[in-house]
């Protein structure tokens, strides 16, 4: 039996997700990267596939969000973490490492999910680029899907 | 542990002579554990004529309700032991944020569609909501989880010794998700139906009818065994027939499934549909080979050939 089997609310938030076309990830109750879509890995440079499910300080160091001077951003000061322990949607603005390698500053809006039990049991966070050129690539689809 | 089907019908009570052989009662389940005790999974218009058969003197009467739809109550009503003194009801159910599970019944049994309330019933029935973890009943150890459907609906995996039973008459796990290639850990009611000894699952639609009906909340024949197969079960039972399908009907659909199922590497034989009053017993049968198989590739099946249009 598999003893990991992800609760229900967040096998259905998973499904929503590839269905959206705006970037998003998925993250669980301790912050783990759970998932993200199509449109996340095209931006970051890597499908989902191909990453799979990585810890709050392997997926921080690997794709952001990094300070000024380069360092990641501590999970605790993102908004994805107000969205888990109050259960409330945060949104903030953050610098992360696109597929060209370089620094691009994004928006990011997190949202609790929460399900049977006692508080979230995770969130959905969904994140566009906010420099100019970026931002228009997206809003235009004309990214690539990384394969 | 023994199964006893009362009602296979989805969604609304189908009577008529061309329904006879599987029956048009609505969802209902009669399982008899090694203890002696009884569960009944469900309370679809089946249960009226299972509480006739039942002894009168039956100390307590469990019921595990899957969810709230009016399949799966409506019958509640008419259950015989609900208007005995001596009987002891306890009636298990998903839990809401909105309503307790006896204000959610009571919406049902209370007026203007039905002439008693649940304060009037003259049997002691208490409203429990499905715990979060194992609990047990006899000697059966039970867990329900959330699964694919619309609203709050439970699976139930039932283990009496060494042998385990899986009931998830509702459910639409290949909704947004290839079932056959996704992780275990990422497709509804996996932990509930592994390697289960018989589970009895939705299979309300065909392949061909399923496009119409996706997101209603039930399977076609292709994901209900795609599923079967990824969780490693040794039988499946066909349940929650549509209303529009006849007797003739039901036996393709169950061809099909078969086919399905050993085309995917399943054993011949262990695919059956439900039929009203049928009796199954549920035995052990070991793991191994069958246990938990590879990601199957999803082929559509095709329709019976006496397909119905109403």
């Amino acid at each position: 039996m598999s003893g990991s089997q992800k609760p229900l609310e967040l096998i259905l938030a998973r499904n929503l997700l590839t269905s959206v076309t705006t970037p998003s990830l998925l993250v669980g109750r301790g912050g783990q990267l759970l998932f993200y879509n199509e449109a996340a890995g095209a931006l970051l440079g890597r499908p989902f596939e191909d990453v799979g499910q990585m810890a709050p300080d392997e997926w921080t160091r690997a794709f952001g969000p990094f300070e000024d001077d380069g360092s990641p951003t501590p999970i605790e000061d993102l908004p994805l973490t107000d969205a888990l322990r109050e259960g409330r949607p945060a949104h903030g603005e953050f610098r992360i490492r696109f597929s060209d390698g370089a620094y691009h500053r994004i928006a990011a809006s997190a949202m609790p999910i929460v399900g049977g039990g006692d508080g979230a049991s995770g969130a959905m966070v969904i994140f566009w680029p906010v420099d100019d050129e970026k931002a228009r690539e997206v809003t235009t689809g004309r990214h690539e899907v990384v394969r | 542990m023994r199964v006893k089907v009362w009602g296979a019908r989805g969604s609304v009570p189908a009577p008529g002579p061309e329904m006879n052989r599987y029956g048009g009662n609505t969802s209902c389940c009669e399982v008899t554990l090694s203890s002696g005790e009884t569960l009944i999974l469900d309370a679809g218009t089946g249960i009226r004529t299972l509480g006739f058969s039942l002894p009168p003197d039956l100390p307590r009467i469990n019921i595990l309700l899957t969810h709230l739809h009016l399949d799966h109550i409506q019958g509640l009503m008419f259950f015989p032991p609900c208007f005995r003194a001596e009987s002891s009801i306890r009636i298990w159910g998903p839990s809401s944020p909105e309503a307790s599970l006896e204000a959610r019944i009571a919406r049902y049994i209370s007026a203007p569609l039905s002439p008693v309330e649940v304060r009037e019933l003259p049997c002691e029935v208490s409203f429990l909501d499905a715990p979060a973890s194992e609990w047990q009943i006899g000697s059966a150890t039970i867990r329900a989880e959330a699964v694919t459907h619309r609203g709050p609906t439970l699976g139930f995996r039932i283990t009496d010794g060494d042998t385990t039973l899986c009931y998830i008459p509702d459910h639409e796990p290949g909704l947004g998700a290839a079932l056959g290639e996704l992780d275990p850990e990422w497709i509804s009611g996996f932990n509930l139906a592994c390697d289960a000894d018989l589970l009895i699952h939705d299979c309300q639609y065909t392949d061909e009818e399923y496009p119409g009906h996706e997101g209603w909340g039930h399977s076609p024949i292709d994901d209900t065994i795609t599923f079967a197969r990824r969780v490693g079960a040794k039988r499946v039972l066909l349940f929650h027939h549509d209303p529009l399908h006849t007797d003739g009907f039901l036996d393709d659909l169950h061809r099909s499934a078969a086919a399905r199922w050993v085309s995917l590497g399943g054993s011949e034989g262990a695919v059956e549909i439900a039929q009203e009053r049928a009796e199954i017993v549920v035995e052990a049968s070991g793991t191994g080979e069958e246990t938990a198989p590879a990601p199957v590739s999803s082929t559509k099946v095709p329709a019976p050939a006496n397909q119905v249009s109403v």
